[in-house]
């Protein structure tokens, strides 16, 4: 396929994204309100699944937020046909000196499904980093380019409390998040670490690439890494917490304690605040319709008291702007419930 | 032209899932429909602006060398536009249908 035909589907798919996002979803929305008699905030998940489910538009609208996706990374002008036929130059052009581990276990919540509707998921093709690269352009068309920003205004939260001096992004992918916590904090020295070779792979390429010196990308399952006890003041993640199981979610968070020094802080982003049952029931059937079948079980968990029950302190669970024009409030397209979940490890442990 | 196949079923979306392969193909084919727009005002444009544009000449039937020289390009095109029809998914996930409603 040549670049031209690339380019002019994926910019048809995503054009026809914006439409759902906006009018679409507004659509479905309105038709809700019209349709349910009680203030919103009261209904349930099945509530609104009463109403909803046997609409026509809530099909269509269902619908297009699977396929756009499939044919996205899988159609004929895919992102996945299209890095598959140029994988050999674009493999090796990849430099950096990412660290592999060959013979790491990837969990079975990792490769049973294929994530995000990615064929073969994150980790089972070399090309699969550069593929999930190019996509997370476009994850969330309202932001378009200003994707970026993103992590940007999450490094912005972390900077809030003081520069950290020792940082593990866990699950860093090919470093969105690892990337700009390391250029904020020029002197701190940052690990980031995913169960993914070929994003880890792309991360150090990247960040060769910006001559960043202070971050080692390593090929590690976050739950079970080789950090000595207390060797982070700081430990991060974006968008990992809704791909692990809850059991899973908690061998991540006792890791995150043991790897904490006392009084160490722990920030993830994640979609988690949700206001109404409409949003929940748009956010439940995104994760059914993505192939992101811990979405669900993770915006249903009580966070603070897990987090509680782990022993952590002063948790905060905070509603995040994903970025400077978004309000929270007043917004009334398709958006992803973002927050950032803050808590501490104690000073003296009980 | 062999169609791989990965045997799981498709998500359910529409009450008939005869709707849902359908729409497969009218996006397949919207999607290569505006692909040849692009291509074909991008030409148009080269061509107007080097004056070389011949109306008569575009409009013209294609000789037998120029309907073979484009067989191979039909046929990834007839794939891509009838594979939905096989009701599989491209990546694995949950299948079936799915309701929230109470039990
Ligand atoms: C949606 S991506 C987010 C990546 C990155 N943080 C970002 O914001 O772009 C989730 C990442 O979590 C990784 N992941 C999932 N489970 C993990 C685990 N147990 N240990 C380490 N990484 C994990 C995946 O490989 C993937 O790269």
């Amino acid at each position: 396929m040549d670049e031209r035909a690339f380019s002019a589907a994926q910019g048809f798919l995503l054009a026809a994204k914006m439409y759902w996002t906006t009018t679409l979803y507004r659509a479905l929305r309105d038709e809700f309100l019209a349709k349910s008699s009680v203030d919103q905030k009261e209904q349930s998940v099945e509530d609104v699944a009463a109403i909803l489910e046997d609409s026509p538009l809530y099909q269509y609208f269902a619908w297009l937020e699977r396929h756009l996706q499939r044919m996205k990374y899988a159609g004929r002008y895919g992102l996945v046909p299209y890095h598959d036929e140029r994988r050999g130059e674009l493999l090796a052009a990849l430099t950096g000196d990412a660290e592999l581990d060959r013979d790491l276990e990837l969990p079975g919540y990792y490769t049973g499904v294929d994530i995000h509707q990615h064929p073969g998921g994150l980790w089972s093709d070399a090309t699969a980093a550069l593929v999930y690269e190019r996509g997370a352009r476009s994850t969330t068309p309202m932001l378009g380019e200003a994707h970026k920003d993103l992590h940007d205004r999450f490094t912005d939260v972390v900077a809030a409390a003081g520069p950290p001096r020792r940082i593990l992004d866990m699950g860093g992918g090919f470093g969105k998040s690892t990337g700009p916590l390391a250029e904020r904090f020029p002197d701190s020295s940052v690990e980031s670490v995913d169960l993914s070779a070929p994003c880890v792979t792309l991360g150090a390429h990247l960040a060769k690439q910006r001559q960043l010196d202070n971050v080692r990308y390593r090929q590690m399952d976050a739950r079970s890494t080789d950090y000595s006890d207390a060797s982070f003041d700081l430990v991060t993640s974006t968008m990992v917490l809704h791909e692990l199981p809850t059991k899973a979610l908690e061998e991540l968070f006792d890791e995150a304690l043991r790897v904490l020094e006392p009084g160490g802080r722990m920030v993830h982003l994640d979609f988690y605040s949700i206001p109404d049952g409409f949003r929940r029931f748009i956010h439940y059937g995104h994760a059914r319709r993505n192939n992101e079948p811990f979405m669900q079980p993770l915006a249903s968990t009580d966070l603070a008291a897990l987090l509680k029950k782990k022993g952590f302190v002063d948790i905060e669970i905070t509603p995040f702007k994903e970025s400077e024009e978004i309000d929270i409030e007043k917004n009334d397209a398709w958006r992803f419930p973002w927050t950032v979940v803050t808590a501490t490890k104690p000073e003296v442990s009980s | 032209m062999t169609t791989q196949r990965s045997g799981r079923p498709e998500q359910q979306l529409f009450e008939d899932p005869a709707v849902d392969r359908l729409m497969g193909v009218l996006m397949a084919l919207a999607t290569e429909h505006y692909v040849l727009r692009d291509r074909v005002r991008a030409l148009e444009g080269q061509l107007a602006k080097t004056g070389t544009l011949d109306v008569s000449a575009l409009d013209a039937e294609p000789t037998a060398a120029e309907l073979a020289a484009a067989q191979a390009d039909r046929d990834a095109f007839a794939e891509a536009l009838l594979k939905p029809l096989l009701g599989e998914q491209q990546a694995k996930g949950a299948t079936g249908p799915f309701s929230l409603k109470k039990k």
